[in-house]
Formats: structure tokens, C-alpha cells, sequence
């Protein structure tokens, strides 16, 4: 049994709901009546190679152990008949996670089809020095929260901390840094985020900082644009500014 | 308006848009010039002009609008102009993510990964990346979840005009039916 375990490709599973479906596929398993003990000792197996591997979905096949050992125990145990209340069998909620992800899962094979069919086919797009303005600085009017993360990722990790090395505790507060920031938009029309970068030293106060214009952002208190993804973030007053 | 006048017109429009182009919008482009002729029957029209022709192109249905899109033949040469990245085909975590989005959007990551039974993280970021999937708003009750729908480049990506052309997802009768025959 173990050696056949062994030969699974580890890969292939996207996680404990595919391998249960695999289990009960291999050995012909009814979903309706799954055998419980069997299944959970093969399906432990295999969470040991996986926590061995270190794998980075180990997690989720260890919750998943957990979950089956508890029906397992559930099983045991003698069920009370109390009159006409009918008792669930402990396996149901587990079935129905099994089927709806089945579902989908075979749903995939038609999406992966079709991903084929259209592979061949070329959009034919602008070029993109055709979407690109003038000005550099163009606004991409369609910022979207997702992007403002993406460049901060990106900012954040050319960013190198001085190799300094104070043992002092470092205070810096989000409302300190909104104070900052509305100082510095009283004085000047537009921040470049990348510039407010270099006067830093530490990524704490970067963090803070940028925390402080989501805040800001979302207060209406500021306007951040962007000329195009992983560039520069400006910022500037916005609606509310000063209020 | 003429239609050989429309046809001209519409395919200048077709080069240069960005996007699908859809009934509103080529109304919109023509302002005040009406055209009595419907998109759909100029569209047919320069369609056949294409294949009389010899284009190397025609025009695609997608989105719920029109494209002008390459002759799969092309393939080959086309590949060529592109960094091999572009065209990486989605992994199997990513199309049940894609999948589950789908039929069930608007979603959160909670229902996602409720659903796959494993955390979805990556394959939503690669999903966002490949703007295949954006964010709309926020749910309504506890947290404040982000919610997940499809884009129009998945639409433009699957070759679908609207969510609606997808096959319908099979009903959990339909598997155990199908199941059960395989026993047989």
C-alpha cells in the first residue's frame, strides 16, 4: 500500500479535496458510503509525505486529517436512538463538499478546452506607445486599488534599509504621518511617492506612510495617480484636502 | 448613410479600438450621422468581404461586441512577436479558481477557497495579473470581503461573448448519473 502511495505524483493534487476524489476514483469508492477508516489511513499517508516535503499547501491537508479523523471517532461512537428524530450521518457535510468541488472541477476541463481553442487567435490590440500621452505624467484615470498595491510591492522592494544599526524603538504613528503628508500638500501641488521614499530610513516608516495615503485616499483627502502600472505614484489634493 | 461608406467607417473603428466594439459605443462614434443600417449586418458585410478577399483577419464576436482578430493559421509566425510568457497557459489551480469565479461571481476568496478546500491566494493574484479577474467593491456584511468578478479579457481570453455563452455547470445529479454509468 505504501509504495503504491509513493508513486503518486506529488503535484498533481490541488489540494485535499482532489486527492479524497482520487482516492475514492482509484479504489472505487461510493461517495455516498465512504469508507471511512480506509480512507483516512491512506489519506494520512500521504499527509505525511506532504509535511515531510514541506509542501505549501500542508496546512490544508493537515486540517483536512483533522476533520476526517473527527468523523471517524463520530462513527464509533453508538448512535441513540431517540425517536423519530432521524440521525445525520456524519459523513454527509464532507460528501457535499466532495460533490460541489467535483463540480468545478470538471468544469475546468472545458475552460482548459476552450483556453486551446482561442490560443491560436491574436487580438488585434493598439500599440502602446499609441496609448501613451505626451506627458509622462499622464493621468491613468483607472487606478485601482489593486495597482496602488502592486507599485508599493514594487517600490518597497528596491527600497534598502541603510545599514544602520541604533537599538532605538522607533514611534511613528498613522496620524503623524497624515499630519506629514497634508504639510507637505500645503506647500506643493503633487508628491511623488518614490521621492518621499529616498527621505526615509526606515521600511516601518515607509509602511506607516503609506498606510497614511490609503487612508487619506479614502477620506477623499488626497488623489493618487499613476502613468502606468509599477510607476511612480503622485499624489495630490483631493476633494475634501484641508477640511 | 451608404453602406459602403459604413463599412469603411466601422472598419477604421475596428482598427483602432482598444476594446470590443459594441453597438452603443459605435452609436456614440457616429454622433448626429444616424446610420439606418444595424452594426450587425455591416459587420457581416465587410465579413464576407474578408473571406472573398483573402484576409489574413476576420472579425470576431466576443465580449459583446467586435474585434478584429488574427486567422488561427498565422499562429506560428505570430507567436514570434511575443515574449513567451504572454501566451503561458493558466495552471489546473488556476482555471478551478477561474472556474468557481465564473458561475458563482460576484465571490470572495472565502467562498473560493470553501469550495477548493485549499488556499487560493496565488492563483487569484496570477488571475489579477492576467487581468482575468478584478475586483468589484466590497461584500456587504462582516470583514468587508473583497468581492471577485470576471473581466472582459476573460471573455476576450475564452473567445465568449458573455458569461452567459458559458456551458452550463453540471448539476450534482448529472455527475453521480454519469458516475454510476462508468461502473456499469
Amino acid at each position: 500500500m505504501k509504495n503504491q502511495l509513493h508513486r503518486i505524483d506529488l503535484e498533481m493534487f490541488e489540494g485535499p479535496l482532489d486527492l479524497l476524489l482520487f482516492l475514492i476514483k482509484r479504489d472505487e469508492l461510493n461517495i455516498y458510503d465512504i469508507p471511512i477508516a480506509k480512507i483516512t489511513g491512506d489519506f494520512l499517508e500521504y499527509v505525511d509525505l506532504v509535511k515531510e516535503l514541506k509542501l505549501h499547501s500542508a496546512g490544508d491537508f493537515v486540517l483536512m486529517a483533522a476533520t476526517l479523523m473527527k468523523i471517524k471517532a463520530r462513527m464509533l461512537l453508538p448512535i441513540e436512538a431517540n425517536g423519530d428524530d432521524e440521525v445525520e450521518d456524519p459523513r454527509t457535510e464532507l460528501m457535499n463538499m466532495l460533490l460541489e468541488y467535483k463540480r468545478y472541477k470538471e468544469a475546468t476541463s472545458t475552460f482548459s478546452e476552450m483556453e486551446r481553442f482561442e490560443r491560436p487567435y491574436y487580438y488585434h490590440i493598439p500599440t502602446p506607445w499609441s496609448l501613451q500621452q505626451e506627458d509622462n505624467t499622464a493621468i491613468l484615470e483607472d487606478v485601482k486599488l489593486y495597482d496602488i498595491m502592486l507599485t508599493f510591492q514594487y517600490l518597497i522592494k528596491n527600497y534598502e534599509e541603510p545599514a544602520t544599526h541604533s537599538v532605538a524603538v522607533e514611534e511613528v504613528t498613522l496620524s503623524e504621518q497624515v499630519g506629514f503628508l497634508n504639510g507637505l500638500l500645503q506647500a506643493k501641488t503633487k508628491l511623488s511617492f518614490a521621492g518621499l521614499l529616498e527621505k526615509f530610513d526606515s521600511r516601518l516608516v515607509v509602511v506607516v506612510t503609506f498606510l497614511a495615503i490609503l487612508e487619506m485616499l479614502r477620506n477623499r483627502q488626497v488623489k493618487v495617480i499613476q502613468s502606468k502600472l509599477f510607476d511612480d505614484l503622485l499624489i495630490s489634493r483631493g476633494s475634501t484636502f484641508g477640511n | 448613410m451608404e453602406i459602403n461608406e459604413l463599412k469603411q467607417i466601422i472598419e477604421a473603428l475596428l482598427m483602432a479600438t482598444p476594446e470590443p466594439l459594441t453597438e452603443a459605443r459605435f452609436n456614440t462614434c457616429l454622433g448626429d450621422e444616424e446610420s439606418k443600417i444595424p452594426l450587425k449586418e455591416v459587420i457581416s458585410e465587410l465579413t464576407s468581404d474578408y473571406e472573398k478577399s483573402g484576409r489574413a483577419f476576420f472579425i470576431k464576436e466576443v465580449a459583446g461586441g467586435y474585434q478584429i482578430v488574427t486567422n488561427a493559421e498565422f499562429e506560428p509566425y505570430i507567436k514570434g512577436l511575443f515574449s513567451k510568457s504572454g501566451k503561458l497557459r493558466l495552471s489546473q489551480a488556476a482555471l478551478e479558481t477561474l472556474a468557481i469565479v465564473s458561475y458563482r461571481q460576484p465571490v470572495t476568496r472565502n467562498d473560493i477557497e470553501s469550495i477548493r478546500g485549499v488556499s487560493s491566494d496565488s492563483s487569484l493574484r496570477t488571475l489579477l495579473d492576467r487581468k482575468l479577474l478584478e475586483i468589484r467593491g466590497r461584500e456587504d456584511g462582516p470583514g468587508r470581503a473583497l468581492l471577485y468578478r470576471t473581466s472582459t479579457e476573460f471573455l476576450q481570453y475564452f473567445g465568449l461573448n458573455s458569461v452567459k455563452d458559458l456551458p452550463r455547470l453540471k448539476e450534482v445529479e448529472d455527475i453521480l448519473a454519469e458516475d454510476d454509468s462508468e461502473l456499469v
